[in-house]
């Protein structure tokens, strides 16, 4: 490490002229009796950072890691730069307005103290199910890219205000990911489309319907439609796939085309080959796999259809419920999964076909001869040689049909073909690998818009209706699409009608002669099947806000049909498929209530892969070019293909890995920054396949080499999508169809100026103090001397007078707290993989203000929850550890101390309460808190929010005002919900009945919950863990929130000599 | 004089900030003894006091919801499609109804926003509607009676007994405790116990 500032904090520099100086805590001799200062000493030795560390170093970014000059001029005092200054621009603007207003309001009160009257507005017949005040819950769904999951919606009045995983639902037991949850902004979002138009003239829907209706006729009567296309999202629900049936049984030569940005393509590629061309796709089982190898397969971030392979996933690194399963990750970004890994292998994405041959070579059996094809296509580096051997090794060492090989979905088939063949090898098939039939019957991706824009161009199409999202922006910029549709470059564009329904008025609706506003999922009946074939029936929660049409309805008008609604239709589709099995209305009843259909699982496939048939994918597989940079493609953790661009909860939701918000950026690894001569924030101009596109480039420790990654989604530049505009930059704008997710070949060129990024992680400084902990599980059992003190540390005795200074209060039962209820949480590193569910979940339920970019720049962020991404050895390759942290609710709270209004006090069952109505934001608490946990509301940022966006918020949450602190509050509302039903019906809180907003939805239950004063329940069990740690423990805050310890279970022949694992980088 | 200018100097500011403190806890402020006029003249002289109708027939969510409730208009309609259906009085109830568009009343009992009170525990802990609203079957047009300020709310959350009664006359507008201050007490002790009555008093109970 290099010689770090050892000057205190604070310290004048000598030569500030002595009356200016400050005293200097640490020269001045402490009085033997004096215990504060004493302590005061003891803390600021333990925290200083010439200290040795514990064992291992942590890191957030490379700045610190490096100790570069301006990260620690940055970071060195209490507040960043500008935290404190006055609101600038359009805040300031609005605040002068807030000013304005709140003055003519008072001269109009002036003549009374009493305010206006409020009115009460009754139903007219109150729903039967209702109870006003008190919130219901429905079973839904919601489709993204083929997946449908299950969903439990909360509605208050009628106005639905939280999604949650459905419990019910075999993929998502309860859980939902960031885009689930924040799906709901976007059924409120005041810039969704709410005219239907033709051209710029707005339209009926009845003049829609006969347009369309007449259309449809004289198609079929001339042609049968052969000159009509349709481009949708994958079928996955059976209810549409019955519509597109009927339509093409009256035009029996239209075609329906499927796209979506995020396909399974090479994935279907591959096991219709292994299939004979049956439609097949593979469900893992994570449970059972004692060792897993990721191909570039992300499989535990949250997107919809990984939340149960996360949950299975997660319940393998719990020491206590069995021996650990062991990961390795082959990838070229750092993603989500490959913060899970114990052993993560970076390569380039081109190299992991050889890194899949190499491993199917060793394996033997049927994969050996397909890694022979593969030989030629790809060459293995050298230096992967040992860790290949490794996992080699490890995977014919354990039980067969105990490991699982996972190809990822940009990968091209050849990779899938080879992981299902490693698979078979290892005796997987069956046990950990199931081959259902898939859920999407047809090819989509791509291809499919391929074969559509050789049809336009060739003049065979004259009707084309877009129900998928956005293709104009989500395509690669060599498609194509755009050119056919706008009639400045199409010539012939007047011969060929768009019809296009989207959400929002964005990059497609613009070439679209006919508009139509497609009514929210959350606004309309569907169903769709998850990717295991469950069918899940979606309920809508509200009726259409904005005269959105629902997709069925608007298919339907293709038909001879008299008008039903999506509603009827729906029903009248699965009465027909429940014909002669008894009595329907109680099945239907129960299929909506539960929101999913029992049996319908996707049954086996037919079969058993035949791997001869797979060659020809592998000796058809044309390598990409190498040389230069590799470009990557990935879609975003955030806002996925560009569809949540408009979701501010989204965009300000920092990055899993890089922490970034509001943006995307070129990634590098650090050794290619510096061979670039790139620093980050610095402009480059990407030079590839002929396109140049001027990016941004960000840093990423443990990036392959060689290796550029850009996430989609953003430079979104749709007509009316305000929060979406000129975020970041487009990388579609460079990719090609020929190369989708990545090619060689690419070069960044560092050009004049510079950009400024939003991250949250470099927030703060962590001045070596064990915060998140790993270690491997030997070390655990038999610890290191540096490993004992770093535990001595985190969970040693308390010495009285040295860290424990402050009166401990008594929270056994006492009169005011009969049932001795003592709250508590505990969270297990081993299972948090970072997928950020839990950030929008508290979003979600606790009414948090969005602050927008610049905000966040002076660390103005007001998520409760954040999660800290630590970097643990070198910074090229290093490890990642996650720690989700919220306010610990200390039973010592340093804030409660210096409050001078009381604002923030305790509860008699240990909750560290926040008072808005008392809190004058003096900021002291925040200043006092080591967690930095607190925010402060230095805006009116919910001053701006529109009657439709109003109805978004929990009604059993204060919306706070300008000038207050805020902070986890253990969802207090919903322990005095449960409290209230509990003390009603005179019994004690359930232990399942009482989840806060992050834990109920966590994918991997890593969150935990409860009363710590009853020994059955789990939170007490994990607080008395061997693993269980508290953050700062040394400072005697008493935290009643528990961290635990993250194992590790390395491969012991890939790990450098023992003890220099456990001691590396302590000096 | 001196001594006199100093009382004074004194006396002025006590004075001063002690009638502001007095000022914020009158009614004037807190907005009792203001009977509020509703757009339709509903009595609940008539409808709670001599029709003897229970509170809980229209304001049905008490026990189970934090709001007691304002009564939908087939509430209403229930009685009223059979007596005085052609009555004047009514034409803006009938209007609601046969239009769907809530009766816009206005709300006399307004908790600050920063504010959740449950009915629910109240009343299932022996907390009667009269404690707080008063004698409601006696308001021509209904006001409010408690200043809901929070000191007022904190003396019954602090000693909770005298303000209990037998959850069977919950909504009886005429029940008192006994006369014999003992008997009282007595009384208080035991509905306390027996309804397990734990009055809280962290701020997170109301303020979240």
């Amino acid at each position: 490490m290099p010689p770090m500032n050892t000057k205190r904090d604070g310290a004048p520099s000598q030569d500030t002229p002595s009356s200016f100086a400050l005293p200097v805590v640490t020269d001045r001799p402490a009085a033997k009796s004096d215990v504060v200062g004493e302590a005061l000493e003891h803390a600021a030795a333990q925290a200083s950072s010439s200290e040795p560390g514990y064992g291992q170093t942590y890191w957030r970014s490379l700045e610190e890691k490096l100790g570069a000059p301006e990260y620690l001029e940055q970071t060195r005092p209490e507040f960043p730069v500008g935290a404190d200054l006055a609101p600038t621009g359009f805040a300031r603007r609005e605040f002068m307005q807030l000013l304005g207003a709140s003055m003519a309001l008072a001269g109009a009160t002036a003549c009374s103290t009493r305010p206006v009257d409020e009115r009460i507005l009754p139903y007219t017949k109150t729903p039967p199910e209702l109870v006003p005040g008190n919130p219901l819950h429905y079973a839904s769904g919601m489709t993204l890219a083929g997946h449908t999951s299950g969903l439990l919606i909360t509605a208050r009045e009628g106005r639905p205000v939280k999604i949650e995983g459905n419990p019910d639902h075999p993929v998502n037991q309860g859980a939902a990911g960031v885009w689930e949850q924040a799906f709901l902004l976007s059924l409120y979002d005041p810039s969704r489309a709410r005219v239907l138009r033709q051209g710029k003239s707005p339209r009926a829907l009845r003049a829609l319907r006969e347009e369309l209706g007449s259309r449809a006729n004289k198609a079929s009567a001339a042609d049968g439609g052969s000159r009509v296309r349709f481009l949708s999202e994958p079928g996955n629900s059976p209810f549409t796939g019955d519509l597109r049936n009927r339509i093409l049984k009256k035009l029996p030569n239209a075609r329906f085309h499927s796209y979506t940005a995020q396909t399974h393509d090479s994935q279907a590629e591959a096991s219709r080959a292994l299939f004979g061309g049956q439609a097949v796709s593979a469900v893992y089982d994570f449970s059972q796999a004692d060792i897993v190898l990721s191909l570039d397969a992300d499989f535990l971030e949250s997107r919809p259809e990984n939340l149960g392979y996360a949950r299975q996933f997660a319940n393998r690194r719990d020491p206590n419920s069995g021996p650990l399963n062991r990961l390795y990750v082959a990838e070229a970004r750092f993603s989500i999964t490959g913060g899970m890994a114990d052993h993560r292998l970076r390569v380039k994405s081109q190299d992991v076909l050889a890194v899949a041959a190499a491993v199917a070579q060793a394996v033997g059996g049927p994969a050996a001869s397909l890694a022979g094809a593969a030989a030629n296509k790809a060459s293995l580096k050298s230096d992967h040689g040992a860790w290949i051997q490794a996992v080699v090794a490890d995977l014919r060492a354990a039980r067969p049909g105990r490991t699982l090989v996972v190809a990822g979905e940009r990968q091209p088939a050849a990779v899938h073909a080879l992981a299902h063949a490693i698979n078979a090898a290892l005796g997987n098939t069956g046990t950990t690998v199931k081959y259902v039939q898939a859920s999407i019957p047809e090819q989509d991706g791509l291809s499919q818009v391929r074969a559509l824009v050789e049809d336009i161009t060739a003049g065979r199409v004259d009707t084309l209706v877009i129900t998928s999202w956005n293709p104009v922006f989500s395509v690669p910029a060599d498609t194509g699409l755009k050119e056919l549709l706008d009639p400045a470059t199409n010539p012939n564009r007047g011969n060929l009608t768009v019809l296009y329904t989207g959400l929002f008025e964005d990059e497609t609706s613009q070439y679209a002669d006919w508009f139509v506003p497609a009514a929210h999922p959350l606004e309309t009946w569907s169903d769709g099947r998850s990717f295991d074939g469950t069918v899940a029936i979606a309920q809508p929660l509200i009726q259409p806000l904005y005269n959105g049409v629902p997709e069925s309805e608007l298919l339907a008008m293709f038909l001879d049909e008299p008008y039903r609604p999506a509603y009827q239709m729906l029903r009248d589709y699965w009465q027909g498929q429940a014909e002669g099995q008894g009595d329907f209305e109680a099945r239907w009843e129960s299929w909506v209530s539960d929101g999913a259909i029992p049996g319908t699982q996707a049954p086996a496939a037919q079969g058993s892969p035949d791997f001869g048939a797979a060659a020809s994918l592998v000796t058809g597989f044309t390598p990409p070019a190498s040389g230069e940079l590799e470009v990557n493609f990935v879609y975003d953790y955030k806002v996925f293909d560009g569809r949540f661009g408009n979701n501010s909860w989204l965009q300000e939701l920092p990055d899993p890995i890089t922490k970034m918000t509001w943006d995307n950026a070129a990634l590098l690894s650090p050794e290619t920054a510096k061979r670039l001569g790139l620093e980050p924030g610095d402009l480059a101009e990407l030079n590839y396949g002929g396109r140049k596109l001027t990016v941004p480039v960000w840093i990423t420790p443990g990036h392959a080499d060689d290796t550029v990654t850009m996430s989609l989604g953003y430079g979104r530049d749709g007509l009316h999508e305000q929060v979406a505009k000129a975020v970041g930059f487009n990388a579609n704008a460079v990719r090609t169809l020929k190369a989708p997710w990545f090619d060689g070949g690419a070069t960044l060129t560092k050009v004049r100026g510079s950009y400024k990024f939003s991250l949250t992680q470099t927030h703060w400084r962590m001045e070596n103090r064990p915060l998140a902990l790993d270690m491997p599980l030997s070390e655990l059992k038999n610890p290191s001397p540096a490993t004992e003190h770093t535990l001595h540390r985190v969970k040693g005795e308390l010495k009285f007078g040295i860290q424990d200074n402050l009166p401990a209060f008594d929270y056994s039962k006492g009169p005011s707290n009969p049932q001795g209820y003592k709250w508590g949480m505990a969270i297990d590193l081993s299972r948090c993989t970072g997928c950020s569910a839990c950030v929008v979940a508290c979003q979600a339920e606790n009414n948090i203000p969005v602050v927008g970019k610049q905000q966040v720049s002076v660390s103005r962020e007001m998520n409760w929850l954040r999660i800290d991404r630590y970097f643990e050895g070198s910074e090229s390759d290093p490890r990642m550890v996650m720690q989700p942290v919220m306010c610990v609710h200390c039973e010592k709270a340093p804030c409660e101390y210096v409050c001078p209004v009381n604002a923030t006090v305790h509860s008699d069952e240990g909750l560290n309460d926040m008072v808005y109505n008392r809190c004058v934001g003096t900021r002291y608490c925040s200043n006092n808190c080591p967690y930095k946990v607190r925010r402060f509301n230095y805006l009116h940022y919910t001053a701006d929010k529109t009657a439709t966006e109003k109805m978004l918020m929990n009604p059993d949450v204060t919306v706070r005002n300008r000038g207050v602190m805020e902070k986890c509050t253990y969802c207090v509302q919903r322990i005095e919900r449960v409290r209230i039903d509990a003390r009603v019906e005179k019994r004690v809180i359930n232990e399942k009945e009482l989840k806060t907003a992050c834990q109920q939805t966590c994918p991997t239950q890593a969150i935990t919950f409860g009363s710590l004063n009853d020994p059955q329940q789990r939170v007490t069990q994990l607080h008395e863990d061997e693993r269980a740690y508290k953050l700062l423990h040394e400072l005697g805050t008493r935290p009643r929130t528990a961290h635990l310890i993250r194992v590790r279970n390395p491969n012991p022949a890939l790990e450098p000599a023992a003890p220099a694992a456990a001691n590396q980088g302590s000096h | 004089m001196s001594r006199l200018s100093a009382a004074a100097l004194l006396a002025v500011p006590a004075i001063g900030i002690g009638g502001l403190m007095a000022y914020v806890r009158s009614p004037y402020v807190t907005g009792q003894q203001r009977p509020v006029e509703q757009p339709i003249e509903f009595d609940h002289r008539h409808h709670a006091g001599d029709e003897q109708i229970d509170c809980r027939y229209c304001h049905w969510s008490v026990e189970e919801a934090p709001s007691a409730g304002i009564p939908s208009t087939t509430v209403c309609m229930s009685c009223h499609a059979q007596v005085w259906n052609k009555s004047p009085y009514l034409t803006e109830v009938r209007k609601a109804f046969f239009s769907d568009m809530p009766i816009p009343w206005i709300r006399v009992h307004n908790l600050p926003d920063f504010v959740y009170f449950n009915h629910s525990i109240h009343v299932a802990k022996g907390v009667g509607c009269a404690t707080c609203h008063g004698r409601v079957d006696q308001m021509a047009a209904v006001e409010q009676v408690a200043p809901l300020t929070m000191a007022w709310c904190l003396d019954c959350h602090r000693n909770p007994e005298p303000h209990l009664r037998p959850t069977e006359f919950i909504t009886s507008m005429t029940w008192t405790p006994p006369e014999d201050k003992a008997k009282a007490a007595e009384l208080g002790r035991q509905l306390a116990e027996a309804y397990d009555v734990h009055s809280r008093e962290s701020c997170s109970t109301c303020h979240r």
